[in-house]
């Protein structure tokens, strides 16, 4: 985040606060003595474009992260899930998902599913991320913020989705390559291909150096 | 710890070393590990948070001290205050936000806790010698670090003034830091001395809790209520800042009418312009001295016995009088030389406000009263140092050339006249100040030529 975006944010009106629905998961809360709660290793954060918001991550996804060692949260932004409706676009989403950010014990990663992706991204612009993975990203901004802090970027699409301008271009803003996975990009929540997504995110989060 | 104990440095290589675990202190750690470096951060006392925390021994916290600046003006740039809290956070709330920042970062692992630092010594060209005296007994540590950056803010050493007959005075005389418990205020007579924004604070406490309240201020100030046209008035004024340049006169002169009528109804009058000094930012004083529970009189001439008698020959006999005259900035490990501290005035000289004119890796962060909140401009300050160190690593060409930079920014600002009081030496325009910051980063972040 640069000082102009800052100054120019400061001085603009901040979105009306609501009471957001908050949904997470700690490796004890598993009552598995094989996990342990792993300190290095940063907490995750999901979101998703998907209406059912952070309920959505329950099935599976917030359950799979504890597993390895991570706290995992999921968030509903306004309109979503338990969280009351409320005025305001992109920006108002953004500052919810790094209002729910700031509230994890340590400095997460921010996972964005489908629309999520593009609140994480502008997240990531105003919140040190531990990291940013967008999956199936839509709706991204042409010129995302720059991550604040450097963290690495994860770009993971479903198959039948490389070849579109949509990840192209998100591809291109961060200088990175896509990672594919099989399935259909609005089902990641649960089933086999929502698995094998799980899998590569965690093996990359394990692989980054934080 | 022998190892430390002889008279051989630890060397820590390119590690910086931060003075302070208090709010400057926090987020220049966190500023510096962001960008690469190891930190060793020493705090003289035995918990974080500096001013906020009321545990420290050299806490200035007053009864119900609140922030003076709203919350989105204050709040660290990435680390958000939760936006359910008040438009003004108390200080224990500052405290949490601290202590979750700390937390959040994983910023107490630096932090070396009761280590107080006795001397700090330029050695072999741009390096510095530290010598931490821990608290407990032990035996003093030397070690070795490629930068320091000095975050002991400037609110801890009280600035006692001296008044005829105050020595022998009979009474209860303390400094707005010894107050701490609003309890002591209950049902005395008492005189508050000092007419900023902790005189002002305690005159309203004592208004509603003692028995009565004489406040001597001895001059006018600017006073700002913490609201104006529905917001909070640092954001209400700010944002005119955004408006065209013909129109901000004329918006911030209709902003202030009401305020202004006011202070001159009740005699406040201020002596400066307005963006001379930082204003009183109080919404409760003046209804106050409109309901009589606060009189303002001018300056203390004497303390007799326990009699008090005012410039303007008027006596009162006060149970309890507390001295809201503010602080002192004290540098008491470095030479005041490096500092640019010459002669008898307790302020430094320092490029943009932070960097030590003398050594380039030696900076202080937080030393500005810019009149919006300081975390966020400390945000910035130590984002510019931490970027600073990076290039005069990496290239020394475009170190040089910053370096004239910010001479000649820093020669810009010294072109302005100081304000009335000493106190306002460490005013800027938050304006201003900003935006030879924002050159400041722009001009450290330009990809180097490759």
């Amino acid at each position: 985040m640069s000082l102009a975006a800052w100054v120019r944010r400061a001085r603009t009106p901040a979105p009306a606060p609501v009471k957001r629905e908050y949904a997470f998961f700690e490796p004890a809360d598993l009552f598995d003595m094989d996990i342990k709660d792993d300190p290095e290793a940063s907490p995750v954060l999901c979101c998703t474009g998907d209406p059912a918001g952070a309920a959505a991550f329950n099935a599976l996804w917030l359950k799979r992260i504890a597993t390895s060692g991570r706290y995992a949260a999921a968030v509903s932004v306004r309109g979503q899930g338990g969280t009351p409706i409320a005025e305001g676009g992109l920006e108002a989403r953004a500052h919810d998902i790094v209002q729910a950010a700031v509230t994890v014990p340590r400095q997460a990663v921010l996972i964005g599913h489908k629309e999520g992706a593009a609140w994480a991204a502008l997240a990531a612009g105003r919140y040190p991320a531990a990291g940013l993975v967008l999956v199936s990203p839509q709706k991204v901004p042409k010129q995302p913020p720059t991550p604040v802090g450097n963290p690495s970027v994860l770009l993971v699409v479903a198959e039948s989705e490389t070849q579109t301008k949509e990840t192209q271009a998100v591809a291109d803003a961060y200088g990175i390559a896509p990672l594919t996975f099989a399935g259909s990009p609005d089902d990641v929540f649960k089933g086999a291909g929502a698995e094998g997504l799980l899998d590569a995110i965690l093996s990359w989060l394990a692989s980054k150096k934080d | 710890m022998q190892e430390y104990s002889s008279q051989a440095a630890y060397d820590r290589g390119e590690a910086v070393c931060v003075i302070g675990a208090g709010a400057s202190g926090l987020i220049a750690v966190k500023n510096l590990r962001e960008n690469g470096f190891e930190v060793d951060c020493y705090e003289r006392d035995t918990v974080l948070g500096g001013l906020w925390n009321p545990q420290n021994q050299h806490s200035p916290l007053y009864p119900n001290t609140h922030l003076v600046t709203s919350r989105s003006q204050t709040e660290i740039p990435d680390f958000p205050m939760p936006d359910d809290w008040p438009d003004y956070p108390s200080a224990a709330q500052m405290l949490t936000y601290l202590t979750s920042y700390a937390k959040h970062f994983g910023l107490s692992e630096h932090i070396w806790y009761g280590s107080e630092i006795s001397h700090v010594e330029p050695v072999d060209g741009s390096r510095f010698e530290v010598v931490v005296k821990p608290a407990a007994g032990n035996a003093a540590r030397r070690l070795r670090y490629a930068a320091v950056i000095i975050a002991t803010g400037h609110h801890w050493s009280p600035n006692l003034p001296s008044y005829p007959g105050l020595d022998q005075f009979r009474g209860t005389v303390l400094h707005s830091s010894q107050l701490k418990d609003p309890s002591r205020l209950r049902g005395k007579h008492v005189l508050v001395i000092g007419g900023g924004n902790s005189g002002a604070d305690i005159a309203c406490e004592a208004a509603v809790n003692a028995a009565s309240c004489v406040h001597s201020v001895r001059r006018g100030s600017r006073h700002l209520p913490k609201y104006l046209g529905g917001e909070p008035a640092d954001y209400a004024l700010a944002r005119l800042n955004s408006r065209p340049k013909f129109l901000r006169r004329f918006l911030t002169d209709r902003l202030l009418k009401g305020p202004e009528s006011l202070a001159a109804r009740m005699g406040v009058t201020a002596e400066s312009r307005p963006s001379e000094e930082e204003p009183v930012r109080n919404g409760r004083y003046m209804e106050h001295v409109g309901d009589g529970s606060i009189q303002r009189r001018g300056e203390v001439a004497r303390f007799d016995g326990f009699d008090v008698s005012f410039a303007d020959g008027t006596e009162m006999r006060p149970d309890l009088t507390v001295l809201a005259t503010g602080y002192r900035p004290k540098f008491t490990s470095v030479e005041p030389r490096l500092l640019g501290i010459e002669g008898d005035s307790p302020y430094p000289n320092l490029y943009a406000r932070m960097f030590s004119p003398r050594k380039e890796t030696l900076a202080v962060a937080g030393l500005v009263e810019p009149g919006v909140g300081v975390l966020p401009i400390v945000h910035w300050q130590t984002h510019a140092i931490a970027h600073w160190l990076l290039v005069r690593k990496s290239d020394p060409e475009r170190a040089a050339n910053f370096r004239l930079q910010v001479r000649s920014e820093s020669e810009q600002d010294a072109g302005e006249p100081a304000g009335t009081s000493p106190r306002h030496r460490l005013a800027v325009d938050a304006e201003v100040y900003l935006a030879s910051l924002g050159r400041i980063i722009d001009t450290l972040e330009q990809e180097p030529a490759k």
